[in-house]
Order: structure tokens, then sequence, then C-alpha cells
């Protein structure tokens, strides 16, 4: 019975490798084409467009390869820009292969410190976060784009300034992180408060109405995941600092604005105006579930909150509060967003350039056509003025807000992120965590520094 | 030819032959895991950022013992290490004992049941444990309705608690993975022998005593050094139950070791070396458990 | 008796049910709407066809099952055969200088993936053998445990016919194909659910080794998933219980041999 059941699996194995040809690389499977027959929407026609140019390779002379992340988002815009360059380049092609933010990482390091970087892509899509350490790591992975005629004055300064490394530019801005603080209007009218009362505010004033609320509808404003540092690193950029000085030194222990934003963040968790929930699965439903007033992130928490559709018309969308007593406190600040960078295994360089050029980093008629489908933001400043970007938003209570949030970035400080900027992140998370469970705040932030001193080797 | 050396060459050809069978296995172990072992020791005593190392000799290591981090990693893989692996391969010996019973009904429904959590995705049980342990989750609610606390616990988010929901969670995903090594262990004890124990006058007890546990002694053997090493390198729980916190209170040395490499500035020299340290004491306990319990009954 | 028989099926239950019920709850959850998952609903909805068209019209999975099912049953074949006519070879024909070796090939698993993948890549890639299957498979083939496994299950396989099949002219291929695989049956199928699992569910090494969107594999296939600023949880669901059935209908098939015993089949 089992010799059958062996001979069985051999005569399987022997037909799918018949099937689908070991050993080469570019076949491609058959089942890809019959699946694009589902008419849905426009992910279903790009999707097309995808299949039928996945056998093309990276040397190809009018071929792009980009590696990105999130069908719903980043793919679409590409394969969208893909689409508005073909009108004037009809031999043009796209290969995106979807591949997670911490694979493109992995991936791009194997490759680099392996001295192999033939299996990188020609475009990739990276955390703004990440571009400091991973130029000055592996600077021989990037193309540098300063004088290829790109306009980068075109975009937020703060949002450009992430992917400038020593003065030159390697990324291409893309998705927009610009702080919003997203209120459930219902909610606030409930104990007595509108959207105005939250605009242009300070934390103490935000905490004194968050009490008020809490007590009067038992739901705090605010929730964060714990053991991050995205809502520290929020308040930080919005005063203008980072946690790197110029030089590249660490400024924890002695950074007075972080001193004040630590005791903001622990002052917001012990009010209970911010509750702090294990992971972002939870994070998202408690702001789904109704558990939270409102949130605080980068604008592509959008999403996420329209999934909850019956809470259509119920939200609103203002500026973040501002840190009190903080000399270049600002109203706003920058969480996340990405920007494409062109690796050094490009073949066509020119090709690259210029279809980011044409595209993203020039085409208002693109932002305006995966804007209302994907709610991709653009940090691309022309775009703010177009009819598009100014309608009004049923489910935020009728307000133009894309318009509003592209005015937000052009206002954002600019910080410094520094290379070990993950080594200070975790650093800090860490030091919250420990400060909101008691520990010493000053005693915390010096074991931060010295954390982020070791690693970097000192 | 005499008949003791006619033996004699028939004993070499024979081992000889084992030699062959076993070539093929050994030398693909040699080239992908002991070179690249190798080209990773040397790299332990490098230093330095990205394509530019430069050697350092004992750097690295001498470095390590002012990790905070890394010493909190250690600490933290070896409490999962003895608490968890032996409750684990206590339970999953009880569970292929019983379900070994050949009057048992419904052996395969239990059997596939039990197997279940180790084929279960990493993704959907992280998402699932992590909910079912949240402040408003299951787990609470149900303590609260039997009045054992009174408002939700964030068992997550607290040092101690947190370690103890990583050992759950790992005894729950690979208890049956270690059941089925012992159920399949099981089926090579002949049944007669705890026939003939019976009529002796044991208890089950007894039989298990005598009988099972010295017969499976090998396969116990193999769980053992296979949930040492497991447990020395555990990854997963760390990244996706509880991303080493709160406050790196259950960080492991992999999950650090991969930051290390890809999340931070990339230091491979020195996580190569924090990876030979792990080699080490896996190896060690390894050879330990090797030396008392691999023992073979000639005849 | 009865009260023993009582207690033991009640507690087979009970561990039954929790290492069930996330299997359950996922299977639940694909089956409802991303937001009523989000809200903790327990019971079956009527969604499930429509996640699943979602999926199909996100993800390529025709394509990611065939290439799972592909490489986890030729690695799962390969690494019986030459895993399992090792660990006999130890065994079986076991002297001190074989025990040596084995202890040093024990070795080879205990340094974490993420110092020797690296080192694993640049040697691929020097030989060509990025993107192919046999780079996918070559790595796993062979594994000191599951040699281990054959070698500590081959103790107790009686000597004694071995000496007599070799008066009866068979040679020693010939003992290992007709008494040793059949007589270990168990073994055999412990190790092909293991293998295959571990296969099918393998992601860092093929995510590093293979560079186009044609090789996907269920497991990246739901990695795609959860990356995303809006995850469908349904959606994801679904995917999650595609990638899990495969190992768990493997293991249901193989399952029946644990009842074997070692006297049924010696004949």
């Amino acid at each position: 019975m089992m010799k059958k059941r062996i001979f069985a699996f051999f005569m399987i194995t022997t037909l799918i490798l018949a099937l689908t040809s070991c050993g080469t690389e570019d076949k491609k499977t058959d089942s890809s084409s019959n699946i694009a027959n589902n008419a849905m929407d426009t992910t279903n026609d790009a999707k097309d467009t995808k299949d039928s140019n996945a056998t093309e390779q990276t040397s190809g002379d009018n071929t792009l390869t980009v590696w990105c992340w999130d069908p719903a988002f980043n793919i679409y815009a590409m394969e969208q820009a893909a689409e508005i360059y073909k009108r004037d380049h009809p031999d043009f092609a796209l290969n995106v292969i979807e591949t997670p933010w911490a694979d493109v990482q992995t991936k791009l390091t194997t490759a680099a410190a392996s001295g192999d970087l033939s299996t990188l892509p020609d475009i990739l899509l990276m955390q703004d976060n990440a571009f400091q350490k991973n130029t000055i790591s592996y600077p021989e992975a990037f193309t540098d784009i300063t004088n290829s005629g790109i306009d980068f004055s075109q975009f937020s300064a703060a949002k450009v300034a992430y992917s400038v490394v020593d003065g030159k530019n390697y990324g291409v801005p893309f998705d927009n992180g610009t702080v919003i603080a997203c209120y459930r209007t219902d909610i606030l009218e409930e104990a007595g408060y509108t959207l105005e009362d939250f605009t242009d505010i300070t934390w103490s004033k935000y905490i004194e109405m968050g009490k008020d609320i809490l007590n009067k509808t038992g739901k705090p404003l605010l929730s964060c995941t714990a053991g991050e540092s995205d809502v520290i690193m929020m308040m930080l950029q919005s005063a203008g600092a980072s946690l790197f000085d110029a030089e590249g030194n660490p400024d924890i222990v002695d950074n007075p604005v972080l001193v004040k934003v630590m005791e903001t963040y622990a002052e917001l968790v012990k009010t209970g105006v911010m509750i702090e929930v294990n992971d972002w699965d939870q994070y998202v439903g408690s702001i789904t579930n109704s558990t939270v007033a409102g949130t605080i992130n980068g604008c592509w928490i959008m999403a996420s909150i329209q999934t909850a559709e019956d809470q259509s018309g119920k939200w609103g969308i203002t500026n973040m509060p501002a840190l009190d007593g903080i000399e270049g406190a600002t109203n706003y600040s920058n969480n996340g967003g990405s920007s494409w960078a062109i690796t050094s295994n490009c073949k066509n360089v020119d090709l690259a350039v210029d279809f980011l050029a044409k595209t993203f980093a020039g085409s208002v008629e693109f932002y305006e056509t995966i804007l209302p489908s994907s709610g991709a933001l653009a940090t691309y400043l022309p775009a703010a003025d177009s009819d598009v970007y100014g309608k009004p938003q049923e489910f935020f209570g009728g307000e133009a807000v894309y318009a509003m949030i592209t005015d937000f970035a052009g206002k954002t400080p600019s910080n410094n992120t520094g290379v070990y900027y993950y080594e200070a992140r975790d650093a800090v998370a860490t030091a919250i965590a420990n400060i909101v469970a008691g520990a010493d705040l000053k005693a915390e932030l010096q074991n931060a520094q010295d954390t982020v001193n070791f690693a970097m080797g000192r | 030819m005499s008949r003791s050396t006619r033996k004699h060459s028939l004993v070499k050809r024979q081992k000889l032959t084992g030699w062959i069978f076993l070539i093929p296995a050994t030398i693909l172990i040699v080239a992908t895991n002991f070179y690249p072992m190798f080209k990773a020791f040397l790299l332990s005593f490098k230093a330095g950022v990205g394509a530019n190392m430069k050697w350092c000799n004992f750097y690295n290591y001498a470095r390590m013992v002012k990790d905070t981090v890394f010493i909190q990693s250690l600490k933290n893989t070896f409490f999962y290490l003895i608490i968890q692996v032996p409750i684990m391969l206590i339970l999953a010996l009880i569970l292929a004992s019983m379900l070994n019973d050949r009057n048992l009904k419904c052996k395969g429904l239990f059997r596939t049941a039990i197997f279940l959590p180790c084929a279960t995705s990493l993704v959907s049980y992280a998402i699932i444990f992590r909910s079912l342990f949240a402040v408003d989750g299951f787990v609470n609610t149900v303590l609260i309705k039997l009045g054992i606390l009174s408002t939700g616990y964030n068992f997550l988010g607290f040092p101690t608690s947190a370690k103890i929901i990583i050992i759950i969670a790992l005894i729950w995903r690979w208890t049956g993975y270690n059941m089925v090594f012992y159920l399949a262990g099981l089926q090579n004890i002949e049944y007669s022998l705890y026939e003939a124990a019976k009529i002796d006058g044991a208890s089950p007890l007894q039989s298990f005593w005598k009988i099972t546990i010295p017969l499976l002694r090998p396969i116990i053997l193999l769980t053992a050094i296979m949930s040492t090493n497991g447990t020395l390198q555990l990854f997963d729980e760390s990244v996706n139950l509880t991303n080493g916190g709160p406050a790196n209170a259950t960080i492991t040395m992999s999950h650090y070791i991969y930051n290390m490499s890809f999340k931070y500035v990339p230091n491979f020299g020195y996580a190569a070396a924090m990876s030979y340290i792990i080699f080490l004491l896996v190896a060690i306990l390894s050879m330990i458990q090797m030396k008392v319990g691999d023992k073979r009954y000639e005849g | 008796m009865k009260v023993k028989r009582i207690l033991q099926y009640s507690f087979l239950t009970i561990v039954s049910i929790l290492s069930v019920f996330p299997l359950f709850w996922m299977i639940i959850s694909s089956t409802n709407k991303s937001i009523d998952v989000v809200r903790g609903k327990l019971l079956p909805g009527t969604y499930f066809m429509e996640n699943f068209k979602n999926l199909l019209a996100s993800q390529n999975v025709a394509g990611a099952m065939i290439n799972s099912f592909k490489y986890a049953i030729l690695l799962t074949l390969l690494s019986l055969i030459i895993c399992s006519i090792a660990g006999y070879g130890f065994e079986i024909y076991h002297d001190r200088w074989k025990d040596i070796t084995f202890s040093i090939l024990l070795l080879a698993m205990m340094v974490p993936f993420a110092a020797t993948m690296i080192p694993l890549f640049q040697m691929f890639s020097k030989a060509k053998l990025l993107n192919t299957t046999t780079g996918f498979i070559l790595p796993t083939i062979s594994t000191p445990f599951m040699i281990m496994l054959f070698r500590q299950s081959a103790r107790s396989f009686p000597h004694d016919i071995m000496e007599a099949a070799r008066i009866d002219g068979l040679n020693e291929i010939g003992i290992f194909i007709r008494m040793f695989f059949p007589t270990m049956r168990s073994t055999y199928a412990a190790a092909m659910s293991i293998v295959f699992m571990n296969a099918w569910n393998s992601y860092l090494w093929p995510k590093v080794i293979m560079t186009k969107e044609e090789s996907i594999t269920m497991p990246m296939l739901v990695a795609n998933i959860t990356e995303g600023y809006v995850t469908d949880y349904g959606m994801l669901m679904t995917a999650v219980v595609l990638c899990t059935l495969p190992t768990v209908i493997v293991f249901f098939l193989l399952q029946k041999y644990f009842a074997e015993g070692i006297t049924g089949a010696v004949k």
C-alpha cells in the first residue's frame, strides 16, 4: 500500500515537473492568465498588463522591474503610472514583483552583502526611514539621481530630505505620511466639543479636553501600539527635533524636546486619554470598534478607518496638537511614507528616470487618477491644487481633506533621520515602556543613549 | 580462504556499504551547511559596516559581554528552554502513549487535531494568540466572568506574563510535532512485551516506566536535542507574538541577531559572533544529552 | 476501568479542542467580511465566495499552490530517500568512526540560519543556482535531524532477519528496500509529514533565492496579503486556510501508519 503511495507521488511529481519545467528560469505558469478573467475593478486590468510582462527580464530594453508591496496602494499606483507613460511610449513594459517591505530589506541586504547585485530590480520602493541606513551601508547598490532632471522642488521639502544623503538625491518621493488627527465628531459632540476645538491646540489642552470626554463618554481619545515609538517620533518631529544631531551623535538624554515628549506621553497614558494596545491589528480594531474616539497617525491610516463603512460621515480631520513650551513647536509632523529608489543594477537608467519624471514627479493627472480608488496621497505639491484633491470627502464630514493634508505636508518640519535610526527608535521605545511602568525618566533616557552608543560602536 | 577471513572481508564489505549509504546525505550537509558555517565563523572575527569588513580578532566576542540587550536575550531564551521543553516533551509522551492504546476510539481524529497546531500558519496563530490575550480578549473575559480578575490584565504588556504567554504558545504549537515522533517510535515496540508485563501483574504506570521509556529512549533523545536546538534558536514567536517586548523582556537571541543583520545598520560580524555563541550552547547541551542518552542495546 | 476511560477521553477531547480552536477561528473568519473579523465575530458568515474571489483577483493563488506542491513533493521524496538510507547506514553498520561522523554532522543544525544565509546565497549565486528549483531544495534535502530520526528508529530493526536475508541471497541494498522500508513504515510516515510540512511552510530561503514573480509559494502569498496599509482579514484567512490544508490532509492520510507496529510487517 505504502509502495503504491510512493509510486503515486513519483508520478505526480514527474507530471508537475513536466508541466512547470524545473531548472529553467522564465517559464510562466498558465494559471495566472485565467485569473484575470474576473471582471471586478481596475486592479484586474492592471494585472493583465503585469502577467503579459512577467516574462521580460531586467535587461530588456524597454522594461523596468519594480519591487514594491500592497496591491491596493503602491502596486496599483505603479501600474497606473505605466499606463500613462505608455501613451507616449507604446513599447514600454512594467514588471512589478510584489515584495513585502521586510523582504525588500532582506533581499537588498543579502544581495549587497554577498556582492551579487544582479538580483536587484531596476526600481524599488523603500521606507523613508531606511534610506539613510541603506544608502550609507551599501552605496554601491544605488544610483545618484540628483542631476537627473527630476524636479525635487515640486515635492514637500521635509519629504525629499529623507532620501537625501550627503547632499545627493536617491529617491523620488511617493506616499505621504503626513500626520493627521482624526476624531469621531459624533463622540466629540456628545461631550460638547467640535472639531474646531481640536485645531491648532497644544497637548496640554488636548489632555484637558480628553479627560473631560473620557468622563462623559468613557472613550479615550487615542490608541497606540505599546512598544513602538511612532507617537514619540511624531511628537518629536513636530518640533523639528530628532534623535541625532547634525554630526550624527545621539541626542537623547540631554534633548529637552525629547524630555517634553516623554513626559507628555506618560501623562497621556496615566490619565487614560491614550490607551496602549499590543499590536497593529488591535490598534486598527480599537478604531473600527469605536473603542476610541480618534487617532493620530500618518494620513495612510485613513484607509483603515474607512473599512468601518458604518462610521461614514462621523469622522473629521484636523492637525495634531503641538508641544507645550517648546520653541519651534508646530502642529505638523510626519510618520512613515516611502520613496522610489533606482538601483545600480538598473541597465537603463535614462528610461527609469524618464518614467519616474513623467509620472510620479511630473504628472498631476497621475495623482488625480490614483487618488479616488486607492486613497494614495501625494507629496507632489502641484497636485494639491487640482479639483480631485479639492473634492469633499463624505466619510470625513464632507471636508476637502486631501487638499488639507497636502497643505499640512508643506508645513511639516524636516528632521534628521540618521543612519542608526532603527537602533535609536527601538532604544526610545524600550525607554518609554519602562517609564510608563514607573521607571525614572532621566535614567531611562541615559540607558537609551548608552544602548545607541553601544550599537554605534562607541 | 579460511572461514574467519571470509567473514572478516564480509564484515568489511558491509561496513563499506554503510559508508556508501551515508555519503550523499553527508556531502549535501557539508556543502550546504558546513561551508557557510565556516564562512560565518570567519566573519565573526571581522568588524565593519556593509561591504568594508576588517579583521578585529575577538572584538565582537568581547563586545557581547557589554551588550545589555544580548544578555537579556540570553536570559530569556534560557528561561524558555528550562521551562518549556520538559513540559512539552512530557505532555507529548503522555499523549502519544494514550493514542497508542489499541482500545481507544477515534484515534485518527485526536492525532490530527493535536498535530494541527504545528501545521497552522504562523501568521494566523500569532493573530489569534495576540487577540486571545488582549486586555479585552477572550481569556480576560472568561477570567473576569469567573471572578478571578476584576479588570482585564495586560498579559502581553508585563514582562513575566509575556514570557509565560510565549511558553504557552510554544507548548501549544510543538507538542503535536513531538507526539508524532513518539507515535512512530512506539510502533517499534513489540506489543507482546506489554502483554507479558500485564500477565506478570504490572500496572500501566509500571509498564510505562519499565518498558515504554527505556525502549523509546532513542527517540526521546532525538526530540530532546531537536527541542533544545529549536528553543535556543527561537525566532518566530519572539517576532510575531511580542516583537521582543515589552522592553526586550521576551526577545530571543535569534531575533536580536536578525535585527542586527537586517533591521539595524548591518553588523554581520557581530551577528555571526552571536550566532556562534548560540552554536556553542546548543552543541554543548546536545553533546551532554548524547553522552547521557545515546545507548545502544546490542543483540 | 470505566472512570479511567472517561478521564482519558475527556483529557484528549480538551487537548484537541484547544489545539483545533485557532484553525476553527481561521475557517470561520474566512467566511466573514474583514470588518466582522476585526470585531470578533465567531459565527460563520456567507462571505466566503467573495473573499475567495478577491483573493484570486489580487494574488496568483493557482501558481503559488502549484509551486508549493512541486517543491514540497520533490523535497519530501528526495529527503526521505537520502536521509533514510543515511540513517540506516549510520546505525546498522555502526562503528566508532560512523558515530563520530554523525556527531559532527549534528553540529550543522546549530548555527542560526540568519548567519549562514548570506554565505550560502553567495555560493549559490556563483554556482548559477539562483532562481532554480535545484537552488530552492538543495540546502534542505539533507538534515541531521531526519538522518537522526532514521538512525534512532533503526535501533529497533531486528538484525537477525538481516542475516537470514543475506543467506537467502539478498544484497545490502535489497535488504534496505525489501525489509527496512516496509518494516519502518511508521517512521517513514512521520518523516513524510514533518518534511512535507517544513518544505511547504519554508519562507526565508525561498524568498531570498527565488526572484521571479512566478516562483511565488503559498507562504509568500500569505505574507503579501499581510503587508499593506489595509489588511483584508477575511481574504487573509481564506489564504491561510488554503495554505494550511495540504499539510493537514497529508498528515491525516499518513497517520494511520502510526498504528502499524513492527510485528505486522515482518513476514
